[in-house]
């Protein structure tokens, strides 16, 4: 306390110290970057840990740092297959979102009437309402064997064997189409709707056909759309969990699902931790790919 | 200022009865033990907190706290050993070695402090269980009525030609019946429950056949046709008694693999006793008949006496559980790793 006091009319007699500046911007910022490190950065962290050790130092005093989680997972082609198998999964489904949901959502950009948009984004967005594994069993009683268009189709004579409509990568893309499109079209739409239309009608007036003018004046304008909602499709169906497991059946092997079952059934967290590490590099790898040559795309627009 | 004064002690009042209301349980709580348990959900999830546990808490003066959400193991594994996030681990057999062997479970109980082991089937504390099995159900066949099929009396009638594509398995890796069924294979087709090779051939011989993950779905696959014939546990078929459902269960000649329901107890529980209260308790012949009664499962204590329609079928007599067959759990979790990879080899197409 008399030191306190002591020095208290010595404090007093400097000049105050320069507050550190904090912008308003970080304050907002702060919350989302602390659940970004709390949710994300840390348990991450522990994951990439736990691929490198031997065994959980929870439980286990006498772990040591091992490779051979890694070695096993480059070891084996049954896990590099995953690997493809879960990127082209990703790929197609990224493709096939794109097609379908581009139309979509350049029809709605383009929407004058209110109610029609309001329609239409409802519908679109009405999907999302009901849980994935809720869509996903839907689409399974549409395609499994005694689904109904296997059912339809044999009672109307047009085959005597069911068609292998699930149990397959088929049915799997197209349930994954189905849950993932909504995010497509929703991004694409914000983008094209702040495209001027006028600049397309202006290329229309210099003698640029309908076809011509989207290509060379709304496409490219729209590419960050592209790209934002492509990203967002393909990290959702690289990591799809619930969708790849009941639509695929065995035919279908994905690093989500390899990774479920060694935590799951196996309980082996250093494995799964490695699995886990492996998926988000190449991911990373994949969108950075992407994210550049789509760059470039745009960046040569802009300098014509 | 009287106003303000009579508002802020009419708040501060208030504030102390909503204080005391709030606490109040976490009051009790804190007097009273807490019991942390792994259960099952569905039927026996709602048997079991509808009327099991609240009638252990109100004679033990304590609180249960159930966990129904699966995976049990990897919460048990990413918890401190000294203090553990169960205090009894319920789970099938092959995850309880698995848990024996990092040393996460007690691998015995004694009759001393869990007196009903006195009155159990020799399987339910045999060498080949860990803690004790409480319940059992029986892996065997299960088969549509309406598909003009002959009641199965042997493994190998599943692998009969003219099922290709409507017989019913599981994925290996991630259920203990596909397991079981996998090391079934090997004994009747080659030398043993360990001849994984045999095993592996027998299993390309059922090829094409619908996989599922957990026995819900077969249950599923069966009732919408899906599966004309397939793995499963005698519960998954008796439950749909009454309903009308062209479905039975047959039990094959060469024996039918049990799924026992362990119950084992955590090295590091703070209320051990409790613990062992709560196994004995589970064993005593009424709860074991409610339990029994509610979803189909065998009980372990020899002096549960069952109602008619379930002593015809379940497994409580010394003849019948003599049909039960305990697996190698150990061994196969040894070799887990080698034997997931394989299979997903052998039924990728």
């Amino acid at each position: 306390m008399a030191s306190t006091a002591d020095t208290a009319p010595l404090l007093a007699a400097l000049p105050a110290p320069p507050r550190a500046r904090v912008s308003p911007v970080a304050w907002l910022v702060g919350p989302a970057l602390l659940l970004f490190v709390v949710f994300f950065v840390l348990p991450f962290g522990a994951m990439a840990l736990l691929s490198f050790l031997s065994g959980n130092p929870a439980s286990n005093p006498n772990v040591y740092f091992t490779t051979r989680h890694y070695e096993r997972l480059v070891g084996d082609s049954l896990y590099v297959e995953a690997l493809v198998a879960t990127l082209r999964i990703g790929f197609v489904t990224t493709i096939v979102s794109l097609l379908v949901g581009y139309p979509l959502a350049h029809w709605m950009a383009r929407m004058h009437s209110r109610l029609g948009h309001a329609a239409l984004l409802m519908a679109v967005i009405a999907p999302m309402l009901t849980g994935i594994v809720v869509r996903t069993f839907a689409w399974m009683t549409l395609l499994q064997d005694r689904g109904v268009i296997n059912t339809t189709l044999m009672a109307w004579g047009w085959t005597d064997q069911p068609v292998k409509l699930m149990y397959n990568e088929f049915g799997t893309i197209v349930a994954l189409v189905h849950i993932y499109v909504p995010f497509m079209v929703l991004t694409l739409t914000g983008v094209i709707g702040r495209i001027d239309e006028r600049l397309e009608q202006a290329a229309r007036s210099l003698g640029a056909g309908r076809l011509r003018a989207f290509y060379e004046v709304t496409l490219p304008l729209s590419l960050p759309g592209i790209m934002a909602g492509s990203l967002l499709v393909f990290a959702l169906s690289i990591s799809a969990y619930v969708t790849p497991f009941l639509m695929g059946g065995t035919d279908v092997l994905t690093l989500p699902m390899l990774i479920y079952q060694q935590v799951s059934s196996s309980f082996n967290l250093g494995f799964a931790g490695a699995l886990g590490v492996v998926l988000l590099a190449v991911s990373l790898i994949v969108v950075i790919a992407y994210n550049h040559v789509l760059g470039r795309f745009a960046g040569a627009e802009k300098m014509a | 200022m009287t106003k303000r004064t009579i508002s802020r002690r009419t708040v501060m009042q208030v504030g102390a009865a909503a204080a005391a209301t709030f606490a109040a349980p976490a009051i009790l709580h804190a007097q009273t033990a807490t019991l942390k348990i792994t259960t099952w959900g569905g039927k026996w999830g709602e048997i079991m907190k509808g009327s099991v546990l609240p009638a252990f808490e109100k004679e033990h003066k304590c609180s249960v706290s159930a966990d129904q959400a699966f995976p049990f193991v990897p919460k048990l594994q990413a918890s401190p050993k000294k203090d553990p996030i169960y205090d009894v681990l319920h789970t099938n057999s092959n995850e309880q070695w698995k848990c024996l062997v990092e040393g996460l479970v007690e691998p015995k109980l004694d009759t001393k402090k869990v007196p009903n082991l006195a009155d159990v089937y020799p399987y339910a504390i045999s060498e080949s269980i860990v803690g004790v099995s409480i319940f059992t159900s029986a892996i065997g066949l299960g088969y549509r009525t309406d598909k003009g099929l002959a009641k199965p009396t042997s493994w190998k009638d599943l692998a009969d030609p003219k099922l290709a594509g409507m017989r019913g398995g599981y994925l290996i890796p991630v259920n203990s019946l596909g397991q079981a069924h996998l090391m079934m294979l090997g004994k009747i087709y080659g030398k043993g429950f360990q001849d994984l090779d045999a095993a592996y051939k027998a299993l390309e011989q059922l090829k094409p056949i619908k996989l599922f993950d957990f026995t819900g779905q077969m249950e599923k696959a069966f009732l919408s046709a899906e599966v004309s014939m397939g793995v499963i546990h005698d519960s998954g078929i008796y439950r749909y008694d009454g309903q009308n459902q062209p479905i039975d269960f047959a039990i094959p000649k060469e024996g039918v693999p049990a799924l026992e329901q362990v119950l084992s107890v955590t090295p590091g529980s703070k209320v051990k006793e409790l613990a062992y209260a709560y196994i004995n308790y589970m064993l005593r012949p009424d709860v074991q008949k409610q339990l029994a009664e509610g979803v189909w499962y065998s009980p372990s204590n020899k002096k549960v006496n069952l109602d008619a329609k379930y002593d015809a079928r379940l497994f409580n007599t010394p003849e019948k559980v003599a049909q039960l067959i305990q697996m190698p759990w150990k061994w196969y979790n040894e070799r887990k790793d080698d034997i997931d990879t394989r299979v997903a080899r052998i039924l990728k197409s």
